[in-house]
């Protein structure tokens, strides 16, 4: 595990001007069970009734005779067994954020007692930088290692994309290539977004704010950023014009595809829009009194739900993948993946050429 | 059976009663987000509250890993990640219309 003052990661460029929120990160990394990450309640896992329901719906038909039971196809045990796991996890979350909330106060504490001292120390004259003027809170410095981690798996993640999206190239232009290869690579381009997610999901954990930001991005990418990421509607509306010649029926079903994004979208700017509200509610009670710890704390609790936006999103982001490449034919599919691979990379190089480009000499 | 009922019978009838049901903590972003979703189809699902003290009990009964769930037509649906892919996959719609949560 990584020392947190080691500087082993160069930061590479995408990284830019980020600001670690370090509340968060000595949450994650604080003392205590790491085991959310086998049962975390989020995106990609979670809910033992989607696997029932995934075989389900190919049925047809959703839900069940009686309203509380399980899907009989799934051992019970083992999907109580599961629940009980995550409700664990969920209550060692709580004692965590306990514990983390009475670290605060030592701490605050003890940055009162330094903040004497050293207000003893600049009235004897021994202090004559500025540097005090700046926030007793900033922690310029020191990275959040599960943050570190994420941002090295995302250069890989980003150079075996450009290779993927090289190889794919290749193989759409020879005219040798059949369907059975081009599935591959829609196959292994589709799981290479999942595990993206995937390593989102996990840092979401570590540092929420910095999955929020966009940090990890280029500045070009954040511009169209919307909760951690890209916007599904606006991805349909890319790959559409390079998806020609689609049927009638293709046509139908991507577009109530859009419409479906569109008010999947709508529905989470809206909870988020609420969650802004109530997180700033929160922090703003009671201002004027000199003590945070009360107010911070009850905000902090809010976080989690900021996570599971997180986590919605890149699942509206994956399902959305998923149905574009059952609407469309494979070859449509590889078309449409090398498509949004290269727009991806062109916001990738937006931001590097318009910082690199040529100004006028003042 | 012993045991006390930990739903209160308020949900059961509520479920049984209408066509669509959120069943969520009470100021959960998450639950808004159900809401507003199934809202923007045109249902107009009965919302149930469940007090942080009650939650644990209510994910007992319900055997969900968490909150928000949903039940259409007095059947389980799922939770939000359910919602989300059903609507994607173009399921969601005919359901709430079989449930006659729709009137279009």
């Amino acid at each position: 595990m990584m020392n947190s003052t080691s500087t082993q990661f160069v930061p590479s460029r995408r990284m830019g001007i980020y600001e670690p929120i370090h509340q968060m990160s000595m949450w994650g990394d604080f003392k205590g069970n790491n085991c959310l990450d086998a049962s975390t309640p989020m995106i990609l896992e979670v809910d033992p009734k989607l696997d029932n329901q995934s075989e389900d719906t190919s049925h047809g038909t959703v839900g069940h005779s009686n309203k509380y039971d399980q899907e009989a196809s799934k051992p019970p045990d083992k999907v109580l067994r599961r629940l009980a796991q995550n409700r664990e996890a969920a209550r060692k979350s709580r004692l965590r954020k306990k514990a983390y909330v009475q670290q605060l106060e030592s701490s605050k504490l003890r940055l009162i007692q330094l903040e004497q001292e050293l207000g003893r120390a600049r009235q004897q004259g021994m202090y004559t930088g500025s540097a005090l003027d700046a926030s007793p809170l900033s922690y310029a410095g020191s990275m959040n290692p599960g943050i570190a981690t994420f941002e090295l798996e995302y250069g890989h993640w980003v150079e075996e994309q450009d290779r993927q999206l090289a190889d794919l190239r290749n193989a759409l232009q020879s005219t040798e290539t059949g369907d059975v290869e081009l599935r591959i690579f829609v196959d292994g381009g589709l799981r290479h977004y999942c595990d993206l997610f995937k390593m989102k999901a996990t840092a979401a954990k570590t540092d929420v704010f910095y999955l929020m930001s966009g940090m990890w991005k280029t500045s070009g990418e954040r511009f169209f950023f919307w909760i951690g990421g890209f916007r599904p509607s606006e991805l349909l509306k890319v790959l559409l014009p390079h998806l020609e010649p689609l049927t009638e029926q293709q046509r139908l079903d991507l577009g109530n595809l859009a419409q479906s994004c569109q008010q999947a979208e709508d529905a989470l700017s809206q909870g988020m829009d609420r969650l802004h509200q109530i997180l700033g509610a929160a922090i703003a009670k009671q201002l004027g009194e000199g003590n945070y710890l009360p107010q911070v704390g009850a905000a902090i609790e809010k976080l989690d739900d900021l996570a599971r936006f997180v986590g919605q999103a890149d699942h509206l982001r994956q399902e959305t993948l998923q149905q574009i490449s059952r609407i469309l034919t494979t070859r449509q599919a590889a078309r449409g993946l090398l498509a949004l691979g290269e727009y991806f990379q062109r916001l990738r190089a937006l931001s590097s050429l318009w910082s690199s480009r040529p100004r006028e000499s003042s | 059976m012993q045991e006390a009922i930990k739903i209160p019978a308020s949900l059961r009838r509520m479920v049984a009663e209408s066509a669509v049901v959120v069943v969520g903590r009470r100021g959960c972003c998450m639950s808004h987000v159900a809401k507003r979703l199934l809202q923007g189809l045109g249902a107009n699902p009965a919302v149930f509250e469940v007090d942080d003290k009650c939650e644990d009990d209510v994910l007992v009964e319900l055997r969900a890993a968490e909150l928000p769930v949903v039940f259409v037509g007095g059947r389980w649906l799922g939770g939000l990640d359910r919602i989300m892919a059903s609507h994607i996959t173009g399921e969601l719609t005919p359901l709430l219309k079989q449930a006659g949560a729709l009137w279009l």
